[in-house]
C-alpha cells in the first residue's frame, strides 16, 4: 500500500510548477513558521499549509501530517509544561519530581508550549505537501546542477522521505510478522531502524545516482526545460508572503510573549499579516474552465 | 568468444592484478590477490558459494569499492584501460553497466520511464535519441507495459528487470550482473542470459555475471571463473569448470552436470542442447519421450516412501477445508499499481493440508506474493476468504527484519539459537545484519520469522516463504529444503513462492502454478516440472520424460535403458 506522503502526479498547480517554485511556496510558509512566536499567526500558517494542500489534492498527506504534527505538538506542551515554571498563573502544584524537582504547571508555560508545538505542526504540514506533490524526479534533475559532485546531497535531498515512507509500511509488516522467540520490534527500535535504513537507502540510491553518471559532465540543457504557467504565481506569492513576515516582524506584528502573564497582540499589523499568510493558502487553486462549444 | 567481437589490441575491458580488499571492521579481507583479465566481448560467468567475494568483485570492477564502501584496498583494477579505484563509480558511468543484487537499492526515480531515460539524461543525449533508446531496452526485456508504472508498485522480479534495463540502456562496453536472474521468473530469467549473450556477440559488449543458477547461464559463457574464500579458485572454460567441480566443490556443479556424473557418461554437457546431443551421440537416451505420465517414484527425501495414490489424495484434501492450513475460496485482491485499481488474485480456490510441501510459481506479477500477503492478513481481500492456521510468512526484502545492530539482540535466549542453528547462522552472533552477504541476511531473516516456532506447540500451521532462495548457493539451498522437510514433519503445510524450479523439485511435493492472478495449474511437482518448456527442471528439458526431474530419477532411467 502506498503511504500517504508519496508523490502521486496530478494536473494541480502545484504538481506542474517547477520545483524550484513550489519549494519557495511551501518554504515561505514554514520561514513564517520559524520567523513567529503569535500563535495567531502560527495558526494563520498552518491553515494556509492545511488550505494549499487540500487544493492540490494532498488530503491524505495532509491528515497524515496532521496527526503526527498535532501529536508532537501535544508531547511538546506536555514537556514544556512539566519542565518550565516561569509564569504567574499556576493551574496545578504536582509536587516534588524525581529529575525535576517542584513541578507547578502554568497557564503560560501551556501557552508556550503551544506555539512551540505549532511551530513543529505547521513545518511537518509544508513539508508533507511538498512530499506528496513535488515530484522528487523533478527536484533530482534541479539539483544537477547545484549540487553535481554529490549524489548523496542529491538523493538525501529528493528520495529521503519517499524511500523513508516506503520503507516504513514494510517494517511495520516485517515487525508483525517476527517469530514469538524474536526480539519484539517497538516503536523506538523501528523509528532508529527507519531513519538508520533510510540514510544507508539514500547512500544506496547515491551509489546508483553515480554509476548512472549523476556527475558527469553531459550537458545539462540536454533535457527540455519544462517551464510552467503556475511558477510566477508561486514565486510571487512566496515573495508577497515574506516580504509581508518580514516587514510585518520590523513593525511589531509578532506581538506575543507567554512570560511572565500572557499576551497575544491582536493588532492591525499582526492581523494584516494573519490575512496575507491565510490568503497564500489559496495559490493552488485551480480555475476549472467550461468547455467551450464549437 | 565471437571472434568478431573482440577487438584484438584493444585495452581488456577488464584487468584486475593482485587486488586484495577488506571492507571496514572486517576481520578478514574479501579478496585476496585476485587477479583476472576479461577481454572486450567476451561473456564471463562468475561462479561460487554464498560470501566467496563474487559481488565485492563485481563492486570492485564498478569502482563501488573503496569509494562507497571504504575500507583498505591494495592491487591494481582497470576497466578499459581506466584506474578504477582512483577513477570511481562517476568516472566509469560511461564504461560500465552495473546491476546489484538487490534492485529495491537501485531505483532512483519514481516511474519506470524516468528510471531508465536517467543515464542517458546524465550523458547528455537528445530527446530523440532517448525516446528510441528506452523504447528498444524497454522491448528487449519485455516491459514496455511498465513504462508508465510507478516504480513503489512493481513486484521484485518487475524492478529487478527495470533496474538492468537502466544498466544496459547506455550501451556500455562492460556490463558486471550481480544474480541478475535471482527474483526473474524462469521466461524472463532464460530470455535475459540470450539477450545479453546477443549483446556480447553484436555489439562487443563485455559480461560479468556472477550467478548461483549455472544452469540457466553456463551454456552462454565463454569462461567461467569460480571465486572460493575470496581468491580464484578455478579459471576456464565451462567443460573444464564442470569436471573441475566434481573433485573441488561438487555443490557448484548443475543438475544435468549431475545426471550425467550419475550415469557415468563423459563429457559433462554444459546445457540442455550439448546434453541431448551427447545422449544421442552414446546411444543412451532412457526412451522415446512419452506422453504418457511416468508413474512417479514414490521416493521422497531420505529415502521415506510417499503415498503411492496420491492424485486422490490431493482431491481428497481439497475438500477438506476445515483441517486445512491454508484455504483459499474465490479469494479475489485488488491493489492499485499506479494507474488505478487492478485485480492481482482472481477467484482463487486453494487449500492446503497440514505437512505438505508446496511450491508457489508463476511470471513476475502472477500474483504469487499478494497471495502469501493475503493470506497473513496483511492485505485485505476484495471478495471471497483466505485462512491460514497460525501462519508464519517470511516476505522478500530479508532486511526489513532486521533492526538491531547485532545479531544476538535480534534473537536473544535459547528459542533465538535454536532458530540461528537452524539456518546455519549461529557463527554470526556478535555480527552486524549489515555486514553480512545477500545470502546471510536472508538467512538471519528466516531465523527471526521462525524463532520461536521450531518446535513444541509453537510450531506454526503454515510456513509461507517468499523467494527464500536470492543469494543462497546450492548448499545453503540444501540446508533449507532440510528445514522445510524438519517443519513439515512437525506437521507445518510449507508454502514457497519460488522461481528456482531446481529448489522447487528438491523440496515440494506439490506446484502450484499462478498465471496473471489464477491458478492455471496444480499436481505433484514431478508432474509440473517435467510438463512445460520454462517451468521445468533442467534434467526434465533434457530427457523429456514426463515425470522425471531430478539427477537421481534421469540416470537411474538411462541406466534402465542403457541395460
Amino acid at each position: 500500500m502506498r503511504s500517504a506522503f508519496a508523490y502521486i502526479p496530478r494536473r494541480g498547480p502545484l504538481q506542474q510548477a517547477r520545483p524550484g517554485a513550489a519549494v519557495a511556496y511551501l518554504g515561505s510558509l514554514v520561514v513564517v513558521a520559524f520567523l513567529y512566536s503569535s500563535p495567531l499567526v502560527l495558526v494563520a500558517a498552518g491553515l494556509a499549509a492545511c488550505v494549499a494542500g487540500r487544493l492540490a489534492g494532498a488530503r491524505s498527506a495532509v491528515r497524515a501530517a496532521l496527526r503526527m504534527g498535532l501529536g508532537l505538538a501535544l508531547l511538546i506542551v506536555v514537556v514544556n509544561a512539566l519542565v518550565v515554571d516561569r509564569g504567574e498563573t499556576v493551574l496545578a502544584r504536582l509536587g516534588h519530581w524525581p529529575l525535576l524537582g517542584q513541578v507547578d504547571v502554568t497557564l503560560e508555560a501551556i501557552v508556550a508550549g503551544v506555539s512551540i508545538g505549532l511551530r513543529a505542526a505547521v513545518t511537518m504540514v509544508a513539508f508533507a505537501v511538498y512530499s506528496a506533490c513535488v515530484d522528487p524526479d523533478r527536484v533530482l534533475r534541479a539539483l544537477r546542477p547545484l549540487a553535481a559532485r554529490s549524489a548523496l546531497t542529491a538523493s538525501l535531498v529528493s528520495r529521503l522521505v519517499p524511500v523513508a515512507a516506503a520503507d516504513a509500511g514494510r517494517l511495520r509488516d516485517a515487525a508483525l510478522l517476527r517469530g514469538p522467540g524474536a526480539a519484539p520490534v517497538g516503536r523506538g527500535p523501528l523509528a532508529r531502524r527507519l531513519l538508520a535504513g533510510s540514510l544507508d537507502r539514500a547512500v544506496d540510491v547515491a551509489a546508483t545516482l553515480e554509476l548512472r553518471g549523476y556527475s558527469l559532465g553531459g550537458p545539462r540543457g540536454a533535457r527540455r526545460r519544462e517551464p510552467s504557467r503556475h511558477d510566477a504565481r508561486f514565486y510571487a506569492v512566496a515573495l508577497a508572503v515574506l516580504a509581508a513576515a518580514i516587514v510585518g516582524k520590523a513593525v511589531g506584528a509578532d506581538d506575543f510573549h507567554a512570560y511572565p502573564r500572557i499576551h497575544i497582540g491582536t493588532g492591525a499589523s499582526t492581523l494584516a499579516v494573519c490575512a496575507v499568510v491565510l490568503a497564500s493558502g489559496l495559490a493552488p487553486w485551480r480555475r476549472r474552465r467550461r468547455g467551450h462549444r464549437v | 568468444m565471437s571472434e568478431l567481437a573482440i577487438r584484438r589490441g584493444a585495452a581488456p575491458a577488464l584487468a584486475v592484478e593482485g587486488l586484495t580488499y577488506t571492507y571496514p571492521r572486517a576481520a578478514a579481507p574479501a579478496l585476496l590477490d585476485v587477479s583476472l583479465e576479461v577481454a572486450p566481448g567476451e561473456f564471463v560467468l562468475l561462479a561460487g558459494r554464498s560470501a566467496s567475494g563474487k559481488s565485492t568483485l563485481l563492486r570492485a570492477a564498478c569502482g563501488l569499492v573503496p569509494h562507497f564502501h571504504g575500507g583498505e584496498v591494495g592491487g591494481r583494477v582497470e576497466v578499459a584501460g581506466m584506474d578504477a579505484i582512483a577513477a570511481g563509480p562517476g568516472e566509469l558511468a560511461a564504461t560500465v553497466g552495473y546491476l546489484a543484487q538487490d534492485p529495491e537499492t537501485q531505483v532512483v526515480s519514481t516511474t519506470v520511464a524516468a528510471e531508465i531515460e536517467l543515464p542517458l539524461e546524465m550523458r547528455g543525449d537528445g530527446p530523440g535519441d532517448r525516446a528510441r533508446a528506452v523504447e528498444e531496452v524497454a522491448l528487449a526485456l519485455a516491459i514496455p507495459h511498465l513504462l508508465g508504472r510507478a516504480v513503489d508498485t512493481l513486484s521484485g522480479g518487475e524492478l529487478q528487470r527495470v533496474a538492468l534495463a537502466a544498466a544496459l540502456v547506455t550501451r556500455p562496453r562492460l556490463v558486471l550482473l550481480d544474480e541478475p536472474t535471482s527474483q526473474l521468473d524462469p521466461v524472463s530469467g532464460d530470455e535475459l542470459i540470450w539477450l545479453l549473450r546477443r549483446l556480447n556477440e553484436e555489439w562487443g559488449v563485455a559480461v560479468v555475471l556472477a550467478e548461483h543458477r549455472l544452469e540457466r547461464c553456463l551454456a552462454a559463457a565463454d569462461r567461467v571463473v569460480a571465486v572460493a574464500g575470496g581468491r580464484i579458485g578455478f579459471d576456464g572454460p565451462p567443460r573444464e569448470f564442470l569436471a573441475w567441480t566434481r573433485e573441488a566443490d561438487p555443490t557448484l556443479t548443475t543438475p544435468a552436470a549431475r545426471l550425467f556424473s550419475l550415469a557415468g557418461i563423459e563429457p559433462l554437457p554444459v546445457g540442455v542442447r550439448d546434453a541431448r546431443r551427447l545422449l544421442g551421440e552414446r546411444g543412451a537416451w532412457p526412451g522415446e519421450a512419452s506422453v504418457t505420465p511416468v508413474p512417479h517414484p514414490g521416493e521422497g527425501r531420505g529415502g521415506k516412501t510417499l503415498p503411492t495414490d496420491r492424485p486422490l489424495r490431493f482431491a481428497a484434501l481439497r475438500k477438506r477445508r476445515e483441517d486445512a492450513a491454508l484455504a483459499a475460496a474465490n479469494l479475489w485482491v485488488e491493489l492499485d499499481d499506479g494507474e488505478g485499481a487492478r485485480d492481482v488474485l482472481r477467484g482463487i480456490d486453494l487449500t492446503v493440508a497440514p505437512g505438505e510441501r508446496v511450491a508457489l510459481m508463476g511470471r513476475n506479477g502472477a500474483g504469487k506474493s499478494t497471495l502469501l500477503r493475503a493470506a497473513a492478513g496483511l492485505i485485505d481481500p476484495a471478495a471471497g476468504r483466505v485462512a491460514a492456521e497460525r501462519m508464519a510468512l517470511l516476505t522478500q526484502n530479508p532486511s526489513d527484519y532486521l533492526v538491531r545492530e547485532r545479531v544476538g539482540d535480534e534473537l536473544p535466549g535459547a528459542a533465538g539459537l535454536a532458530a540461528l542453528r537452524a539456518v546455519g547462522m549461529e557463527h554470526a552472533i556478535d555480527a552486524d545484519p549489515r555486514d553480512l552477504s545477500g545470502g546471510e541476511r536472508q538467512r538471519l531473516a528466516l531465523a527471526i520469522a521462525l524463532a520461536g516456532r521450531l518446535d513444541g506447540d509453537g510450531v506454526p500451521g503454515l510456513v509461507a516463504l517468499d523467494e527464500p532462495t536470492r543469494g543462497m548457493d546450492r548448499g545453503r539451498k540444501d540446508d533449507l529444503v532440510a528445514l522445510v522437510d524438519r517443519l513439515a514433519e512437525r506437521g507445518a503445510a510449507v508454502l514457497i513462492a519460488t522461481h528456482d524450479v531446481e529448489f522447487a523439485a528438491e523440496f515440494a511435493q506439490r506446484v502450484v502454478l499462478l498465471g496473471d492472478g489464477v491458478v492455471i495449474a496444480d499436481g505433484p511437482s514431478a508432474e509440473i516440472l517435467s510438463g512445460g518448456w520454462y517451468f521445468a527442471t533442467e534434467v526434465a528439458r533434457v530427457l523429456d520424460v514426463p515425470g522425471v526431474v531430478s539427477p537421481e530419477h534421469g540416470a537411474s532411467l538411462i541406466a534402465g535403458g542403457a541395460a
